[in-house]
């Protein structure tokens, strides 16, 4: 019965929820969905992280390369993040090369891990003009049901934390690389960006600040991902991106960001418990 | 493509054919269609090969490149096939429809060419680890009428037989850099050793016998065939005593299973066995045939037929 | 190549660090006797015809009609099917369905390089044998003009990675009630010389893969897709150079491997159904709930209307 009526008349379907103040899968307006987070599992990769927030499935891997660095920054090792949508997480995904959704959450999780300089791409340099680590860092979503962003980003950083990067000797007059891959070093990675998405739908004449939204949630506002993505770096605001949807008050902006620190404050703790639990 | 209308008796006529070894063209179940097949038609190629079986018409040229080895891989060349499609060979081909054929046949060949007991990369290597050579085998399909996997690897096989690589000297300089020599005489070239290459043989299966080469009412007749790569023998292949040159045993070097139906495990070990068969004949013919055009060449008695002369 | 403006590419000249390790240029033999060791155990302490423990279950993807995720230990293939739809771009009338087939490799997915992000030649390759496997096994007269798109992605790749798509995109389709004339399962096994290894790791296949300098050894690799029930073999795939003896061999112990999975595919189908009727119930359940209020709610409103 329910199934049918959420087919016929979505919106009405959704309203009706959102008026008892509840949201379809039982959820309190701002109640975010359960995460689970397993690090190390893929062993093909040098790192790798899998984040399950209620649904939506990201893995994330992390390949190693070598080149020689750019000659603007002779000094910087690469971070190369890509985020592929794949035709089986969802019905609205294509094969092919990716769709202009793919390329915008691309963007945004790159942009996040590059504004909160959680890396120094000088880490990343071997020998100066010569040498320096590549980081492929691969995210696909195996399963997208909303707030692709924040399990991107979780598994993007949950991997960096535990990569470790082999030992390189270069000999300078011969050209010769060694790498030696018993003796490793963690990379060093400053602060812990953590995002938060909403949905923001419009109800008569306010609108309801949705925290973490389903696919269904997004769809029912306006389509497109969350509307407002709220980033946390260890206490410090690194990014609000806010894409259509309803208008914000101020007030709602106020409590996005402080549902957001709290969230992140979970988060936080999570992927250093599983970090930790791992390297035991 | 719309094959022939056949009636249910018709379809019949033609299974219990095939069950009595006797199909209605009075072929066996191993024989072939009749087959021309000319070498040397593509003055700019290093090697090319035109093969015509029935409907089929196939052009294969080889280039040669000089280029780097993988470094897995340092005493080997490489070699690659490109299938091309022509749009005129059947309608359907129009756009981008032979793209899908065009790929899996490539493939085949890629696989069929994979182990170096069919065809060994190392003939093709310059200096270790720097330079060896490249092959380009682009095989044009520019009639289709059916049965193209078994045309494409003769003909393929019959150019890398005509392919002539100059002589290259190769000496390591300072800093790591090779040099390479080329010899000014065009004629100084080597051929390829290429007597175990791989012949492609499909078995289409009617009833629950096979049958190599089917002509369009038997194709009708069959939901699956099954391609079977078989490596050749050397000895086919030489005009010196043969009697020094080991007698290499036929093995597959790949399968594959083609259309939408499904072969019962006993029907596929006899299929094998048969293609085995099958692809010794072919062999064997095809290594008579192309002695007997280079001893004419040499001879300067070559006539040249086909269009493109 | 040329350059993909949809995806940040990192420099040209990258290369995988593993090219400047000490292993990298092993010989064939060492990489041949590292296989076996003195008491004839594999590497992970499997016997040479023991393949690894196959873990599946299904309904892994909230979006898809179907899906289904496979394991066999470091192997692991993610799988989803999707509603039947019309085929694209196409005017004639197709009295058969279609299965439109992909795989794809994911970037991190192989020890050995780094998967570009468009679909190369083996994932091709790999999408038409699996397609090939699939069609006997759909009963595809019952949705004509319409095609069902099968989706396999490789988590990571540690060798029989085909046998794995083709064991998932089964209970995928089994999963999205996708008619089938019978369960497929499909296994694979790597030759090298007078050895067969049952189920191969990466490492195992990467050496069959290779043709040793002597002469006249048997090596390859062999993965066969089969309809139990019928008896039938659906799709056989063999690469490498072996004798006839060996390959119908290789095809004896293949059929009774793909046999043994059965109770364990069935198994997984059996929860599935299970689990679905209950679901099903709640529901049920629920939704008479629901209408019981409603039922009280009317009789409270009538009595309303009636009493003024």
């Amino acid at each position: 019965m329910a199934e049918i009526y959420k087919l016929i008349h979505p919106v009405k379907y959704f309203n009706d929820y959102i008026s008892r103040n509840v949201r379809p899968d039982g959820r309190q307006f701002h109640e975010h969905r359960n995460i689970k987070l397993n690090v190390n599992s893929i062993k093909a990769s040098e790192a790798s992280g899998v984040v399950k927030c209620g649904n939506t499935t990201v893995i994330c891997g992390i390949k190693l390369e070598l080149a020689t660095p750019k000659a603007e920054e002779p000094d910087s090792g690469f971070l190369v993040t890509n985020v592929e949508l794949l035709p089986l997480c969802s019905s609205k995904f294509r094969p092919g090369p990716p769709s202009d959704y793919a390329q915008v959450v691309s963007n945004i999780v790159t942009d996040i891990v590059m504004n909160s300089e959680c890396i120094n791409l000088k880490d990343l340099c071997i020998v100066y003009d010569k040498l320096a680590w590549v980081l492929y860092c691969d995210i696909v979503c195996i399963d997208n049901d909303g707030g692709l962003i924040d399990a991107c980003v979780m598994a993007l950083i949950s991997s960096l934390k535990t990569l470790t990067l082999p030992n390189v000797t270069y000999d300078p007059e011969t050209e010769d690389i060694k790498v030696d891959i018993t003796k490793r070093s963690p990379l060093k990675v400053n602060g812990l960006p953590v995002a938060t998405s909403f949905a923001i739908f419009p109800f008569f004449e306010k609108s309801i600040l949705l925290t973490d939204p389903s696919a269904y949630e997004e769809d029912m506002c306006g389509g497109n991902g969350a509307n407002l993505i709220v980033c946390w770096n260890k206490g410090f605001l690194c990014g609000t991106q806010k894409f259509g949807g309803s208008t914000l008050s101020m007030e709602d902006e106020k409590q996005a960001l402080k549902i957001a620190k709290q969230r992140t404050k979970l988060v936080e703790k999570l992927i250093e418990t599983c970090i930790d639990n791992e390297s035991k | 493509m719309a094959g022939p209308l056949l009636s249910s008796t018709e379809k019949i006529f033609i299974l219990h054919g095939v069950q009595n070894d006797y199909r209605s063209d009075g072929r066996s179940n191993i024989d072939y269609r009749p087959m021309e097949l000319e070498t040397d038609v593509v003055s700019h190629a290093s090697g090319s090969a035109r093969l015509r079986l029935a409907n089929t018409d196939i052009l294969v040229g080889v280039k040669t490149e000089i280029d780097v080895p993988k470094p897995d891989n340092p005493g080997k060349g490489k070699i690659e096939f490109f299938v091309d499609c022509s749009a005129n060979a059947t309608p359907e081909f129009e756009g981008r429809g032979g793209e899908q054929l065009a790929n899996s046949i490539s493939n085949m060949m890629q696989r069929a060419y994979h182990t170096s007991q069919a065809f060994n990369l190392k003939q093709l290597c310059i200096f270790e680890g720097k330079q060896c050579w490249k092959l380009y085998v682009d095989i044009l399909i520019l009639e289709c009428g059916g049965n193209l996997c078994d045309a494409v690897s003769l003909a393929v096989k019959a150019a890398l037989f005509n392919t002539r690589l100059p002589f290259v000297k190769a000496a390591l300089m300072d800093g790591g850099n090779v040099d390479l020599q080329l010899s000014d005489d065009p004629y100084d070239s080597k051929q390829l050793d290429i007597g175990c290459a791989p012949l492609l043989v499909t078995l289409c299966k009617i009833g629950d016998k096979c049958v190599v080469d089917p002509s369009a009412e038997e194709e009708s007749c069959s939901v699956i065939s099954l391609v079977v790569g078989v490596t050749g023998n050397p000895k086919f292949y030489c005009t010196e005593d043969t009697t020094n040159i080991l007698n290499v045993e036929c093995k597959c070097s790949t399968i594959g299973m083609n259309g939408p139906g499904s072969v019962a495990p006993k029907t596929l070990k006899d299929a094998i066995n048969q293609g085995i068969i099958a692809a010794k004949c072919l062999d064997e013919a095809l290594g008579k045939a192309l002695l007997r055009e280079r001893q004419e060449t040499i001879v300067m008695k070559k006539h040249s037929y086909g269009f493109l002369k | 190549m040329p350059l993909d403006f949809r995806r940040f590419n990192g420099p040209e000249d990258s290369v995988s660090y593993t090219r400047f390790t000490q292993d990298f240029l092993k010989s064939y033999d060492e990489l041949h006797n590292e296989l076996i060791n003195k008491s004839n155990l594999r590497k992970d302490g499997r016997a040479l015809d023991e393949a690894r423990s196959m873990f599946a279950r299904t309904d892994m993807i909230s979006q898809a009609k179907g899906s289904a995720y496979v394991e066999l230990k470091k192997t692991k293939v993610v799988c989803s099917v999707f509603d039947p739809r019309e085929i694209p771009h196409q005017n004639e009338f197709s009295q058969l369905g279609q299965i439109f087939c992909e795989v794809k490799f994911a970037p991190f997915s192989c020890s050995r390089q780094r998967r570009p992000a468009a679909p190369d030649a083996e994932d091709k390759s790999l999408s038409v044998a699996l397609r090939q496997a699939l069609e006997p096994a759909v009963c595809r007269h019952l949705f004509p003009n319409y095609q069902i798109d099968v989706f396999v992605y490789i988590i990571e790749h540690d060798g029989a990675c085909l046998a794995a798509a083709i064991n998932a995109a089964g209970l995928a389709l089994a999963d999205a009630a996708v008619p089938m004339y019978d369960i497929i399962t499909a296994s694979s096994i790597a030759i090298i010389g007078d050895k067969m290894f049952v189920d191969p790791t990466e490492e195992e296949e990467h050496v069959a893969m290779i043709s040793p300098d002597s002469e006249n050894v048997n090596h390859g690799i062999i993965t066969m897709s089969m309809l139990s029930e019928l008896k039938q073999v659906s799709d056989f795939i063999q690469i490498g150079s072996m004798d006839t003896d060996c390959v119908i061999k290789a095809m004896d112990i293949l059929e009774k491997e793909c046999a043994k999975l059965i109770p364990n595919i069935q198994q997984v189908l059996v929860m599935n159904v299970v689990q679905n009727i209950e679901q099903q119930k709640k529901l049920e359940e629920e939704a008479k709930e629901r209408e019981a209020a409603l039922n009280a709610k009317l009789e409270e409103w009538k009595t309303l209307l009636n009493a003024g």
